[in-house]
């Protein structure tokens, strides 16, 4: 799954360990989600949705599926 | 763990971690026989050391320090009520004796294990799961190496202690964490 954390991150001026303070997650978690390694959990993903006033379908975009 | 932030919380981190690595010395000195003050004072020495590198650079995983302070005291109970078997163990007891004399480390693995499990569910979504990984892939590889290390015995190699086991499955825990750690990065 991809998404938009990096740049919705950017926009905000925010480092991994200022946002990871936000979501009460680790720097570690929050670079894992933005370079694509881990897939957040549902909870987090709406938490995610929601600090940047977003949609969840906004920020995460799921892989096409093979044809 | 979050990064120490006062001197406070580094002088409980320094305190804590010299008292758990003074017990360590203490059952050391007794076990090989050299002096308790060296054993002690060695470990506390060491300890305050380790509980000062830890504070000025705490390792990517994060525990609260609070939590990280009770594994060290658990740690100590641990290796209190190990000194205090092995010090009944070497008296002159009769079997049941024996048998309550190993109550004592039994507790102290019984709050060992509850505090770690306690420190890994503080940890957030990704930190529990890497940790959720390394223990299972650390119990597989343990079984192999108990499953492997059988078939040898069988062609003639020696007995292996029980604790030994617990070391590898140590091992392996640290080795598999790094490796899911590295994964997700």
């Amino acid at each position: 799954m991809k998404n938009r954390l990096k740049s919705l991150r950017a926009e905000q001026g925010w480092s991994q360990a200022q946002l990871g303070e936000r979501l009460d997650v680790s720097r570690q978690t929050i670079n894992a989600i933005e370079r694509g390694k881990y897939d957040p959990s549902l909870p987090l993903a709406f938490k995610i949705a929601k600090l940047f006033d977003y949609k969840i379908e906004d920020v995460f975009i799921p892989d096409e599926p093979d044809t | 763990m979050e990064r120490v932030h006062s001197k406070e919380e580094e002088k409980k981190n320094m305190i804590t971690t010299s008292i758990t690595w003074a017990s360590v010395g203490l059952l050391n000195a007794y076990a090989f026989g050299f002096s308790l003050v060296i054993g002690l004072l060695g470990g506390a020495l060491f300890g305050a050391a380790t509980g000062f590198r830890v504070s000025r650079r705490p390792p990517k995983m994060r525990f609260p320090w609070y939590l990280f302070r009770q594994i060290m005291n658990a740690v100590t109970f641990f290796v209190l009520t190990s000194a205090i078997y092995a010090y009944f163990l070497d008296e002159t007891l009769n079997q049941s004796q024996k048998f309550w004399a190993t109550i004592p480390p039994m507790l102290g693995i019984i709050v060992l294990i509850i505090t770690v499990g306690r420190a890994i569910a503080s940890l957030d979504e990704l930190q529990r799961r890497i940790q959720t990984e390394a223990i299972a892939l650390a119990f597989a590889g343990t079984a192999i190496f108990v499953g492997v290390y059988a078939l040898f015995q069988f062609a003639g190699l020696d007995e292996v202690n029980i604790g030994v086991v617990f070391i590898v499955m140590a091992l392996m825990w640290l080795l598999t964490k790094m490796w899911t750690m590295w994964k997700y990065r």
